[in-house]
């Protein structure tokens, strides 16, 4: 029974995204309630990433959010063209099958790809010097899509590639990702939204079994073991590097799943944009990974959900009444006060945040998982000698 | 105690021949040169003592034997096979553990985990199991605090624990740097008594001290590193008598 825990749990978790892929609309008419729970779900993944590289591998990369989009719009594209290739029409379940589990290879492998070229040459450099180059990477992805054009910008990539060579077809084919303007499929109709509850909770699901299963297995503990000393570590025949480099890209290659769903999460936006992932971005999966306990995988989990939950309330907030009620006539003639609740979201995560390193300077739950006993002192039978 | 590898079987050496042999090593940190060309050997499940005072290099020879360190020149062999470019983990494999300076174990991982990443290389569950009722059976102390953080424990059971940590791999030939450091002395006996345990079970051992009068009463053979080069070498007992040991390395 104990052996096939994990695969029933599993199986139970699969059976129920299928059964919430059709009650989840009839139980909760708002879409925009529907869309915070997947997007909770997928932010949820953001955070388990990052959370081997930030938590497990004691590393500290704050561009996590390049790899998020780089998996967004690898599966925008893909899932676009395949959606037209398809013949258009609703986005069906059916289909679903075909194209989200393609869309979301692809991310992964894209996402794997770039932080294998980001992690290989810094992981051999220090901490601060990892965290300036995740920032950088982060900013380039995110000014090349938002910025690209490219001449006329009529040219097609085939023909980009027999003028101009392999380069130019790649500059063309970034500036057609849209810009500032963001990315709304081959024809600019909007994206098709594939990714329903079956597929957001049962990646999220699969996403918290391999984290857990990475942290408790020798490879997890390896990885800690180098996190709380290199030497040591080395002395027993853990590779550094090797096991930087692979943890920097396990954690790329779930960034890049939980951008694959966001960019086509239904109830979700038809478009993908490049300010979606920028510098707050990165820095609320690091709030995430942060609140819940670096290293711990529940409070990953518990992370993502509340900074997810906390976003979206302080945009409706933004949205509806509060911004008007300040808004009026005033003695010394009308005026109108636009607060940006933006900052009210500083102020939440700042107090929580120091809370936090008062009581817990560890986070929520530390690097302990929900349930898991807090390592009691040492039996005090015995004198302490040291 | 078992120590055959499980994945090495039994090392057959050649009679005569050295397990480790370490021919004009040097060694340099930026332009200082730390090690001035050192010659060592250990014979199969000898005890051998390196002492000398700090800075020697006594830390910087123990961590290049274990290819921590880039060698500058010189030839290091174990059982017979030059080991100058062979990576720390294919070491650990062949049978070479370290047991790092300053009970270098991991703070956050429990007693077993700190154990378990011991056996890192070895895939077996079974043998695994085996060897870590042995390090238990040689100090019960762990074995009564498995789930306690290893960075909870006193200075002397970590120490205790960096050892286990380094036996969980099977070693033919342990290199222990400096068990005394900071111990308290009933704590030191205990340590040395575990090391010796450790030899009589055939582990052969390296083991560098500045606590010269317990390194050369536990060893057969010592060496004395004095900035870098061998100073003296010789049966532990002779080095014990010797004039010049008894005034620099242990008070007169
Ligand atoms: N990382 C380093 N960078 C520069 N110099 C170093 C480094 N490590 C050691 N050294 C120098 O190399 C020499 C030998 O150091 P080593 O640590 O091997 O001495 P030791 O004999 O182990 O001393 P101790 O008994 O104090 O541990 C010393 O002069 C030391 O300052
Ligand atoms: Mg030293």
């Amino acid at each position: 029974m104990h052996k096939y825990r994990t695969a029933i749990f599993v199986a139970g978790a699969l059976v129920v995204a299928m059964a919430l892929d059709w009650a989840l609309p009839v139980l909760v008419t708002d879409g925009s309630v529907r869309q915070l729970v997947m997007l909770a779900a997928c932010n949820v993944v953001v955070a388990l990433s990052l959370n081997v590289i930030n938590g497990m591998a004691g590393q500290f990369s704050i561009g996590h959010a390049g790899f998020v989009s780089l998996g967004a719009y690898t599966s925008a594209v893909l899932s676009g063209n395949m959606h037209k290739w398809l013949g258009g029409g609703d986005a069906t379940l059916a289909r679903s099958f075909i194209v989200v589990p393609a869309c979301l290879l692809a991310s992964a492998a894209v996402a794997a790809l770039f932080g294998f070229i980001v992690g290989l040459p810094s992981l051999r450099l220090k901490g601060d010097y990892l965290a300036i180059v995740t920032l950088g990477f982060a900013e380039i992805v995110r000014l090349v899509i938002g910025t690209a054009q490219v001449g006329s910008g009529g040219e097609t990539i085939g023909q980009a590639m027999s003028s101009g060579g392999a380069l130019h077809a790649l500059s063309v084919a970034v500036s057609k990702l849209g810009g500032q303007n963001g990315y709304m499929g081959p024809d600019g109709q909007g994206l098709p939204l594939y990714a329903g509850p079956f597929w957001v909770l049962s990646v999220t699901t699969l996403a918290c079994v391999a984290a857990w299963r990475l942290k408790f297995s020798g490879w997890g503990r390896a990885l800690r073991a180098l996190r709380e000393d290199e030497i040591a570590a080395a002395a027993v025949g853990v590779d550094p590097t090797r096991y930087k480099v692979t943890s920097f890209v396990i954690a790329a290659i779930g960034g890049g799943v939980a951008g694959g769903l966001i960019a086509q999460m239904r109830d979700g936006s038809y478009l993908v944009n490049p300010e979606t992932f920028n510098f707050q971005a990165s820095f609320d999966a690091i709030t995430m990974v942060i609140i819940g306990g670096s290293g711990s995988v529940s409070g990953a989990i518990i992370g993502g959900i509340f900074v997810t939950v906390t976003v979206k309330a302080i945009e409706q907030l933004q949205n509806t009444s509060v911004a008007q009620l300040i808004r009026g006539p005033h003695m010394l003639g009308t005026f109108e006060l636009t607060v940006d609740l933006n900052a009210l979201r500083m102020i939440i995560y700042s107090v929580v945040l120091i809370a936090l390193m008062i009581r817990r300077p560890e986070g929520m739950l530390g690097e302990r998982e929900l349930g898991q006993k807090r390592p009691g002192p040492r039996p005090k039978s015995e004198p302490a000698v040291t | 105690m078992r120590v055959d590898h499980p994945t090495r079987g039994k090392l057959e050496l050649p009679a005569g021949q050295p397990l480790l042999e370490v021919k004009s090593l040097q060694v340099s940190y930026g332009g200082i040169r730390a090690l001035k060309g050192v010659d060592l050997h250990v014979m199969p499940g000898e005890v051998v003592a390196m002492i000398g005072s700090n800075g020697a290099g006594k830390t910087t020879t123990l961590k290049s034997i274990a290819r921590l360190l880039p060698i500058g020149a010189g030839e290091i062999t174990f059982a017979g096979k030059r080991i100058n470019d062979t990576a720390t983990a294919d070491l650990v494999a062949a049978g070479i553990s370290l047991v790092p300076e300053g009970r270098a174990i991991f703070p956050n991982l429990t007693v077993r985990e700190n154990l378990e990443v011991g056996a890192y290389l070895h895939r077996d569950r079974k043998a695994m199991r085996e060897t870590l009722e042995d390090v238990v059976a040689l100090f019960p102390r762990l074995g009564e605090r498995m789930t306690q953080e290893g960075g909870t424990l006193s200075g002397g059971e970590q120490q205790m624990l960096a050892i286990g940590r380094a036996m969980m791999a099977r070693p033919a030939l342990l290199l222990l740097d400096e068990p005394s450091l900071g111990i308290a002395p009933k704590l030191v006996m205990q340590i040395f008594e575990s090391i010796k345990k450790i030899a009589n079970a055939g582990v052969t051992i390296l083991v560098v001290e500045q606590n010269t009068r317990i390194a050369l009463a536990s060893s057969q053979r010592a060496y004395v590193l004095k900035t870098g080069e061998i100073a003296m070498e010789g049966p532990s007992a002779e080095l014990a008598q010797n004039e010049e040991i008894r005034a620099a390395y242990l008070g007169g």
